[in-house]
């Protein structure tokens, strides 16, 4: 349940390091967000050096969340932390390579990019 | 109960604690990687509870866990192989002596019809890969990465060197897959610098030369095979 004021922390090598959501993309005034949904966000804390810098405003896809993920065969899946994937407009990532485990939904909501880049699929 | 479980477990810390100084050596050189670190971190936990299960022979939950564990690792073994030899080994000896296979997924399929599939995905993805090489796509590279992801066999990765030529590769394959074998991939739709085609059992990228060497993929699924295509012998087209 990712919400406007979310603090996140980023599963990818781009170069952000905590995100804060400030907008979930989808229907207006949508509540909340969960994994594979898109959202935008600020970055709070950057690595130096790097393309992304503290305080940009860039699009990124929730790949894990505390809210526990429910499948249908009775599977649920929670997370210890909230991560997000920082993408472009286009989808692509930005960085180029993911973090720790995500969930298979992710290629189901069209993100098989993320899901190619990930060592572990849950 | 409740009392003889805690000191079996920590029977089984005590031990673990003392294997984990046996790790210390390689930790420098797993932590530059974040993805050995994960992998590290999940080989401890399988060495953690295959310790309980020695001591905790009694407790039916104890002893359904580590077969999911041991599942998993056969799955993972590609990628374990290289982080470390030895350790691999030592793990073979653990799980001969304690491992047993308590509970097994029933909808698992034969080993013949898995082969089965398995080259009728091939012959598909190198079918895919011949059309795109009769579009001028450069450097096709077709791997089997089934033994490193569950989620799909092959990977087709080629270069375009434009966005009109990425559109005409994506558009044939996509008329080829759907005419002949009327599958219908799900993934990008326009055009993109880097543009993916998923068909389920075959993933095929295609990105513009900047791209493919921004996210080298090759690399990240190194340890896959590469199938060898019948049209290679012929000059590539970039000289």
């Amino acid at each position: 349940m990712i919400q406007p004021q979310t603090h996140l922390n980023v599963a990818d090598n781009s170069g952000a390091r905590e995100l804060m959501c400030i907008r979930v993309i989808g229907a207006s005034n949508r509540r909340y967000a969960h994994i594979g949904d898109v959202i935008v966000a600020v970055i709070k804390e950057a690595v130096p050096n790097t393309p992304l810098e503290r305080s940009e405003v860039i699009r990124a896809v929730i790949v894990r969340t505390r809210k526990e993920l429910k499948r249908d065969n009775g599977m649920i899946i929670r997370y210890d932390d909230n991560a997000a994937v920082v993408i472009d407009q286009e989808g692509n990532p930005k960085g180029t390579r993911i973090f720790g485990a995500i969930a298979r939904e992710l290629r189901q909501l069209n993100f098989t990019k993320i899901v190619s880049l990930a060592p572990e699929v849950l | 109960m409740a009392v003889c479980s805690t000191t079996t477990l920590s029977i089984g810390g005590s031990v673990f604690s003392g294997q984990l100084r046996h790790w210390e050596p390689n930790e420098s050189k797993l932590f530059q990687k974040p993805r050995s670190r994960f992998r590290w971190l999940c080989l401890n936990d399988l060495h953690l509870l295959r310790f309980r299960t020695k001591t905790l022979n009694f407790n039916p939950r104890g002893s359904l866990l580590p077969s999911l564990y041991a599942y998993g690792k056969e799955a993972d073994d590609a990628f374990l192989s290289k982080v470390n030899e030895d350790t691999d080994e030592m793990f073979d000896d653990l799980m001969k002596k304690y491992g047993e296979v308590v509970f097994r997924k029933n909808d698992r399929k034969s080993p013949s019809a898995e082969l089965d599939d398995d080259a009728e995905s091939l012959s598909f993805a190198v079918e895919m890969a011949k059309v795109a090489s009769d579009v001028k796509a450069a450097d096709i590279r077709v791997l089997f990465v089934k033994p490193l992801v569950y989620w799909t066999r092959f990977f087709i990765i080629a270069t375009a060197f434009s966005r009109p030529q990425i559109d005409a590769i994506g558009s044939r394959i996509r008329d080829l897959a759907e005419k002949k074998y009327g599958k219908v991939p799900s993934g990008d739709a326009k055009p993109n610098s880097w543009t993916l085609l998923d068909f389920g059992d075959v993933v095929v990228h295609i990105f513009l030369p900047q791209q493919r060497a921004f996210y080298n993929l090759e690399e990240f699924y190194g340890n896959a095979t590469l199938i060898e295509l019948p049209s290679e012998t012929q000059p590539p087209f970039h000289t």
